[in-house]
């Protein structure tokens, strides 16, 4: 005989093993997919509007001027959801299409790579070697715009496409060495060691503020941000690799640099600034998961908001000033800050805060 | 890549340039989004520049034989067009070229005002430059900040001669309208604000690490080169060569008003950007003295003489300010010149625009239009530079050194 399956467990089971399942839920909705859409509108608003306040104007107002023309950003988005896909003659149609979905999902991938609790139960993957994992997923994406930009067919991608390969190689090694400086640190891949480690207040970001410095410019660097916009420089090379996309094709090009800023956003949170650090994860969906990744999540827009205001103090570099900061400044930087790392732990900066205890 | 396997069509009067193995073809342009409509065709060898085209005649307008074709006095607004922000300076040679025909000398009154107007306009065009400048190097805070205080002038403009952009203002003989009563205190509220704003300018901008990194030697243009290439304007001063028609020709009321013309040796794009700084601080000064002495001296002839006995009456109550008409001051323009014929002979004048020397050669048959004008403005001398300065830089140096030329595509073609 067979147990009848309610509705009430149908759904139920939906719940808790597709929706609320942890892979799926931190790829999808906390910090996945839907809340990189709600930071991406919030971001681009608050990019507006900070530089227009810099540069002397309104920015967004036409729309709802009570919320400073918040709802003029949704209003966008879905002119460009729906705005005709032009797909040129010329171009290698499978690649054309299956590389922006590609680095759209290989951007959201590492986020399963990360922990945004202490409850076992809410961790997508077992965890001791999820720094090195997440940082190694980050690495996967960029090879999917050189795909775009071969696919597309035309002079101006293929120059973007070169440029966008050169800073790649050279600010990923940045990013992989200044993050890989907490591992030094702390003798330990495991992210919940790394963010349980940093909550007595003493953030590796204060400790070790040189990783910081380069994991941030590296980030600035291969999402392709002011100062180093160069890869889609507007008055050089038109849009870059994305040159031939149009409409939610385009939509998709720009959201997967995006997200790999937010990815890259929230394992900084996670590393430099403590990850949900001044909060201990109580009992519960809500308080053991819920509201510590909403923790995460407003660092991470914190170090996101602060790479979009750059926007409105800097020009763009040259690829080779770029390069040659990457090379020349960047990496014996983050070499230096894995130096640091490991004077930390040979003095066991964070012996005492109880590192050893929770692993043993 | 592209061409292989399809064939080279030649179509008349196509030119076909094989390309050597790893050179590269780069149009920049028909629509640049940092600028108007102009074409550089750039060959590229990797990241380098090799070969750099300025496709000169590509948005021609044949402004030269239109004004063959229409009154003396309509010429003015179509030569406007050629620099819009620019508009007081492109014209006025044009202006006096023909009252060399017509042996008239405007009053004194009308020289001040044309030179008002023209510093007011030598102000506006280079924050132009600058907004542009901002937006090839990416830096959308001074595009921004260029653009607005542009306004400024464009306001002070408008009020002076009622149009925001294609005033029309001088006029043979005289100015078109006299300045009004409050326009002193404008224009010194106007500098003082100019003043303060460039210091932040620097500071955003031209001091800005990021910034010079990408200008310091970059597109340098040395003494000697800048001399061989004909450049104009604040391109060659910023070489080291003192030469602006201001000094070496005075014209309008320049050998009245006080001031300097700023030198810089570097010639590179930084220095052109610190060149066009100095010459607003300059055009501020002159401004001031002009208005000065627009307010000590009585409101008597802002046109010549020869022009004015011909006009209404009523026109001259209104400039005496005893009928209000559209505000206080406001003449209408005076019927003689529609039908205006010009003695024949031929002329020649020249003025010192913001983007370099402008010259007009004009040719009168005696008829009610030109036989022939002919005219080589400052942004067509100085855009043969890039094809001599820009090889050997990197592509992503194109922008810099465009905009640090101030360069003004409709302007060069004309």
């Amino acid at each position: 005989m067979v147990d009848m399956v309610t509705p009430y467990e149908i759904g139920h089971g939906i719940l808790r093993y597709i929706i609320f399942y942890p892979p799926v839920y931190q790829f999808v909705i906390i910090p996945g997919l839907i809340a990189a859409l709600v930071v991406a509108i919030f971001i681009i608003w608050f990019e507006r509007k900070a530089a227009a306040r810099v540069q002397m104007r309104y920015g967004p107002y036409e729309i709802s001027p009570r919320t400073g023309g918040a709802t003029q950003l949704i209003a966008d988005l879905i002119r460009y959801s729906f705005q005709e896909i032009i797909v040129p003659r010329t171009v290698d149609a499978v690649i054309y299409f299956a590389a922006p979905v590609a680095a759209v999902i290989l951007s959201l991938l590492p986020l399963d790579a990360m922990p945004l609790t202490t409850n076992p139960a809410f961790w997508p993957i077992p965890m001791d070697y999820s720094l090195l994992l997440a940082v190694a997923l980050m690495t996967l994406s960029p090879i999917f715009v050189m795909a775009m930009a071969w696919a597309s067919n035309n002079k101006f991608s293929v120059i973007g496409g070169v440029r966008e390969s050169f800073i790649v190689t050279a600010y990923e090694l940045v990013a992989v060495l200044s993050m890989l400086s907490v591992a030094a640190a702390m003798s330990t891949y495991n992210l919940v060691d790394i963010v349980q480690a940093q909550s007595s207040g003493l953030w590796f970001g204060l400790l070790d503020p040189l990783a910081f410095l380069t994991a941030f410019i590296a980030t600035l660097m291969t999402t392709s941000g002011f100062p180093f916009e160069i890869p889609d420089s507007e008055s050089e090379i038109v849009a870059g690799p994305y040159t031939e996309y149009t409409g939610l094709m385009y939509g998709l090009d720009m959201g997967a640099a995006y997200i790999k800023r937010w990815v890259f956003s929230v394992l900084m949170a996670l590393i430099f600034l403590g990850g949900w650090a001044p909060y201990v994860p109580g009992p519960g969906f809500v308080l053991g998961y819920l509201v510590p990744s909403l923790i995460v999540s407003v660092k991470a827009l914190v170090i996101m908001a602060i790479m979009s205001f750059l926007r409105a103090v800097y020009g763009r570099y040259r690829i080779d000033q770029a390069l040659g900061i990457g090379w020349e400044i960047l990496v014996p930087l983050a070499l230096a800050a894995i130096g640091i790392g490991f004077a930390e732990a040979y003095f066991h900066v964070y012996a005492y805060m109880g590192v050893m205890a929770l692993a043993s | 890549m592209g061409t292989e396997g399809s064939q080279v069509q030649s179509l008349p009067g196509m030119q076909v340039h094989p390309l050597k193995k790893n050179l590269y073809e780069v149009a920049i342009g028909p629509a640049h989004p940092g600028s108007g409509h102009m074409r550089i065709l750039v060959r590229v060898e990797g990241d380098v520049m090799v070969e750099v085209d300025p496709d000169i005649g590509f948005v021609h307008r044949t402004m030269e034989k239109l004004s063959e074709g229409r009154d003396w006095m309509k010429n003015i607004p179509l030569f406007e067009r050629m620099a819009i922000l620019d508009a007081c300076n492109v014209t006025l040679p044009y202006v006096e070229a023909v009252e060399k025909l017509l042996d008239v000398d405007p009053p004194e009154r009308a020289k001040y005002l044309r030179t008002l107007l023209c510093e007011i306009n030598r102000v506006a065009s280079h924050l132009y430059g600058f907004g542009i400048f901002g937006v090839f190097l990416g830096h959308s805070t001074l595009y921004m900040w260029a653009f607005g205080d542009r306004e400024v002038f464009v306001e002070l403009a408008e009020r002076l001669t009622g149009a925001r952009l294609t005033h029309t203002y001088p006029m043979f003989g005289g100015v078109r309208r006299d300045m009004p009563d409050d326009f002193g205190q404008h224009v010194r509220k106007a500098a003082a604000y100019m003043r303060r704003r460039l210091d932040e300018y620097a500071k955003i901008f031209l001091l800005n690490p990021n910034i010079r990194s990408r200008l310091e030697g970059v597109g340098v243009v040395s003494k000697s080169r800048a001399v061989e290439l004909g450049l104009a304007g604040p391109n060659v001063r910023a070489s080291g060569v003192r030469y602006d028609v201001r000094l070496a020709e005075p014209y309008e009321a320049y050998d009245r008003v006080d001031f300097e013309i700023p030198i810089y040796e570097e010639g590179d794009s930084l220095a052109r950007a610190w060149q066009r700084v100095e010459e607003i601080k300059q055009s501020l000064s002159i401004m001031e003295q002009a208005v000065d002495w627009l307010e000590k001296h009585p409101r008597e002839g802002f046109v010549h003489e020869k022009f004015w006995k011909t006009a209404p009456p009523i026109y001259k109550k209104v400039y005496a300010g005893e009928v209000p008409y559209a505000g206080k001051y406001r003449v209408k323009m005076i019927p003689l010149y529609a039908s205006l014929k010009v003695p024949a002979g031929r002329s020649f004048a020249r003025t010192e625009s913001a983007h370099g020397e402008i010259t007009y050669y004009v040719e009168s048959d005696g008829k009610d239009v030109p036989y022939r004008v002919r005219l080589v403005s400052g942004s067509y001398r100085n855009v043969i530079a890039f094809k001599y300065v820009m090889p050997g830089h990197r592509l992503a140096d194109l922008p810099a050194i465009y905009g640090s030329f101030d360069y003004f595509p409709p302007e060069w073609d004309r």
